[in-house]
């Protein structure tokens, strides 16, 4: 079977129209590679069939480690042994996906030795993926990639690999160093990336700017999105140079305002920087002419995730404004905090924003020592169900805890 | 078991970005002043120090040969002094300094099968997850659709000619690998039949205990059949969303005759005017329809179709609905509103309509 | 003052619990450390129970074991395995 390019009339029709084909990126593989070979076979039979052909495994990994490789065995292997095995690799990648082509040719050498030849650049959290390989082929392709400098990322119940945007180093609007940061906690959190102790996987992802191109809102355990506490910098003439080439500064820039903040004269651009929400709008249409400003920061924000187990959570506001310096201990110390009480109390699968609604945000807040403030919530509570904690009894007056 | 090899290296972490910065890059790092949109595709990022960075933005497939990687390799050595990046989205950027190159790599992309495109107002590539390609619970392929849901949205990569930004989103099941949940378009994978059980082989694979707790809407408790201790479910309570099968094999809910996608539709992550807010259920239900998924192709480009003639200037497909409310974006889409649509999980009562604010 | 486990008896120890539960229930690495720190009170605390799971893997005695959460486990051929 494996010798022979399978027949893939179905996958085919995947090669035609204007947009690179998955289809003939395996195709280029199965050229060399018998694996390759196999899936495009195995996945025809998918398409004809309309299911996947996967079973889970759970067990493979390089010696020493609980995460960076998902075990994956296919549920016809007679038809297909050349994928009876097809493991993947996750690859940290380095900060802001910036390389070297040295660096990646090294990656691909190895690849073309020890796997299908087939890759995601990337996977959703940020990883190089190394898509398919059989179980003996995983320590010598983990020796090699440590060789070039590479190490293994996330998977399981650990620290999944950190990720970034660009920042600094192609982006006007990054308040703080997001690829400094990433490296740091990536760096400093290997035992954790690595050995998996926790109840579930835990994200950390760093945005530059509330446009949060990371998805870390939506995605992380702990979000980490760039901002800034003074006012937005404003080049006038450059605003007049928008509203010449024909920018309608009232009617796209002003009245989208969510803060209603700004006047537009026709001459002049005002803003009341005191009801600013730091939504980026008025800079996204206008980056040459406003820019944020200078007392940069960021928001930390904890707890979102998609909707396995109880269902989807944005992250919401932990610490309103952090800035973030090297070694970034104030952050670390409260991270650790954050997770000795969910390695104590957490259920099993229960990530950090499904802990928070079920001891409640108070409750979390208290256990880890960090006050509650009116940025934390979009408006106070209400249903009248107060967990009151104290009463008084008649006796004495006193304040007494009670016992129920 | 693997056997330990001579001198392992361990516990080194990723390689420091700064050795994989382009020159230019390195150079103006934290030292940017603005950019512009030279054309679909093109940024240009000018410096304090008064250096232009140009970008070349190409569209990738996400699952990728090392055979294309060292092609767009040697585009990256030929051009931009042997750096590249990718970007969030699985796209690949090329930096230049000199802008006389850029029509020739753009060129070369072209002959790679590489559009360029995905800046400003436009559609770029869909983050999506593994399908039929590597997934034991996938509902659906993920880069099948994908490359069909792009082949007919292509024109919106190459121009910016939307009111604002679109992010289209895949993932194969509920699991989400990826942010699919706060999407301009989200299409999601579903289960529709609960868990096909394979009661002989349930108790030597998982914990019964472990399996009846997986489940969020306690529709799974022990019980014996067929002479196994195993597990049984309550079908009328099971949403499908394959918890179970996750932490036990033998919990099986892919199934050809039921398995599909929905759509899903404005959500968004980006704080820019709107809040970030989850996506909405506009399609419960396309069959799988491989290889190239019409139906959820022309589903697609309608209710880009819809929003693009209808929407202002800025407002993404959310934010264009919340003005125009949900009871015309279905007229409009001419999508069949149905129970389906109405929320019946947890606080589903925060999202029924709870006032006079209508428009007629 | 009761005096300490080193990490290699810490480990011997949580091996036995493994060893123990193998069949009956599946143990996360907090488990190993949670029975731990309760069998042996002082003589534990957090930093040399990570050291233990540390030597109990990197010895190859307990292998990490993935089913939607992460556990410890002795290394055996899985059941979705192929030749």
């Amino acid at each position: 079977m494996a010798d022979e390019f399978p027949k893939t009339p179905l996958l085919d029709e995947l090669e035609k129209g204007a947009w690179p084909s998955f289809v003939s990126e395996i195709k280029m593989a199965a050229k060399r590679n018998a694996a390759s070979r196999d899936l495009l076979g195995l996945l025809e039979r998918s398409y004809r069939e309309k299911i996947g052909h996967w079973k889970h495994g759970g067990i493979v990994g390089v010696l020493g480690y609980g995460g960076g490789v998902i075990g994956r065995y296919c549920d016809v292997p007679e038809e297909f042994p050349n994928v009876s095995h097809f493991h993947t690799i996750r690859v940290n990648q380095p900060s802001g996906w910036y390389y070297s082509t040295s660096a990646l040719r090294k990656i691909c050498d190895i690849w073309e030795r020890h796997g299908s030849g087939l890759t995601n650049m990337h996977g959703s959290t940020g990883d190089i993926i190394l898509l398919g390989t059989r179980t003996d082929e995983l320590e010598p392709t983990f020796s090699e990639l440590t060789e070039v400098g590479f190490d293994l990322g996330g998977s399981g119940s650990d620290v999944r690999t950190p990720s970034c945007c660009l920042g600094k180093s192609r982006c006007e609007w990054a308040c703080y160093d997001t690829m400094a940061l990433t490296y740091d906690l990536t760096k400093s959190f290997q035992d954790e990336l690595h050995r998996p102790a926790f109840p579930y996987k835990f994200k950390f992802k760093m945005s530059g700017c509330p446009n949060d191109c990371v998805a870390s809102v939506a995605r992380a355990d702990i979000s980490i999105i760039g901002t800034w506490r003074d006012d937005i910098r404003i080049d006038h003439d450059a605003v007049m140079e928008y509203a010449e080439k024909g920018l309608d500064i009232q009617k796209h820039v002003v009245n989208f305002c969510p803060g209603k903040c700004m006047e537009w004269t026709g001459k002049k651009l005002t803003i009341d920087n005191s009801t600013c929400r730091h939504c980026m709008h008025c800079l996204n249409l206008m980056p040459k002419a406003l820019r944020p400003g200078k007392d940069q920061g960021a928001v930390v924000l904890i707890g979102s995730k998609a909707p396995i187990i109880e269902g989807a959570l944005l992250s919401s506001v932990l610490i309103p404004f952090w800035n973030p310096q090297p070694p970034y201990s104030d952050l670390k110390d409260l991270v650790g905090r954050i997770w000795d009480l969910w390695c104590e109390e957490g259920k099993n699968r229960e990530r950090i924003g499904e802990f928070i609604q079920r001891v409640g945000m108070g409750n979390f807040l208290e256990m880890i020592g960090v006050e509650p403030i009116a940025e934390m919530v979009a408006h106070p509570r209400e249903n009248p169900y107060v967990f009151y904690e104290e009463y008084l009894v008649e006796d004495d007056g006193e304040e007494e805890e009670g016992q129920n | 078991m693997p056997e330990p090899t001579k001198k392992r290296i361990t516990d080194i972490g990723p390689p420091h970005y700064e050795q994989f910065l382009p020159p230019a890059v390195k150079a103006n790092y934290g030292k940017w002043l603005y950019h512009e949109f030279v054309r679909p595709g093109v940024l240009m990022h000018a410096s304090e120090t008064g250096d232009k960075l140009y970008t070349v933005r190409a569209g990738g497939s996400r699952l990728m040969s090392i055979d294309k990687i060292r092609m767009i390799c040697d585009l990256a050595d030929k051009y931009c002094e042997g750096y590249l990046r990718f970007t969030s989205r699985h796209n690949i950027e090329f930096m230049l300094t000199d802008p006389s190159k850029i029509d020739a790599l753009i060129a070369d992309l072209a002959k790679l099968g590489h559009p360029v495109g995905g800046t400003g107002r436009s559609i770029t590539s869909i983050v999506h997850t593994q399908g039929w390609i590597h997934c034991h619970s996938a509902a659906t392929d993920a880069s099948g659709i994908v490359k069909a849901v792009m082949d007919g949205v292509i024109e919106h990569f190459q121009n910016e000619d939307l009111p604002a930004k679109c992010r289209i989103a895949l993932a194969c099941c509920l699991n989400m690998c990826g942010a699919v949940h706060c999407s301009d378009i989200a299409i999601l994978g579903v289960h529709r039949r609960p868990p096909m059980i394979d009661h002989a082989s349930l108790k030597k694979t998982c914990e019964i205990p472990n399996v009846s707790a997986s489940c969020p809407t306690a529709a799974i408790r022990p019980g014996v059949v067929n002479g196994f201790e195993s597990v049984v479910v309550e079908e009328d309570r099971c949403m499908f969303c394959a918890n179970c099968y996750t932490v036990c094999p033998s919990m099986k809910l892919n199934d050809p005759l039921n398995d599909g996608v929905s759509i899903w539709v404005g959500g968004k992550v980006s704080n820019a005017r709107h809040e970030p807010m989850f996506s909405k259920l506009a399609i419960p239900y396309i069959p799988n329809n491989p290889p190239r998924w019409p139906e959820v192709v022309d589903a697609i480009t309608n209710i880009i179709d819809v929003w693009k003639a209808n929407a202002r200037l800025n407002e993404r497909l959310g934010e264009w609905i919340e003005r125009v409310g949900w009871p015309r974006f279905f007229q409009l889409t001419g999508i069949q509103f149905e129970k389906l649509h109405i929320d019946d999980f947890k606080h589903a009562g925060l999202t029924f309509k709870r006032s006079a604010h209508l428009m007629y | 003052m009761a005096q300490m486990l080193t990490p290699q008896e810490a480990a011997e120890a949580m091996f036995n619990m493994v060893k123990e539960a193998t069949g009956l229930r599946k143990l996360k690495p907090m488990d190993l450390t949670k029975n731990l720190l309760e069998a042996y009170g002082d003589r534990v605390d957090k930093q040399i129970c990570k050291e233990a799971i540390k030597e109990l893997v990197d010895s190859g005695r307990c292998v990490y074991t993935y089913f939607g959460g992460t556990y410890l486990e002795l290394p055996h051929r899985e059941g979705a395995a192929n030749d």
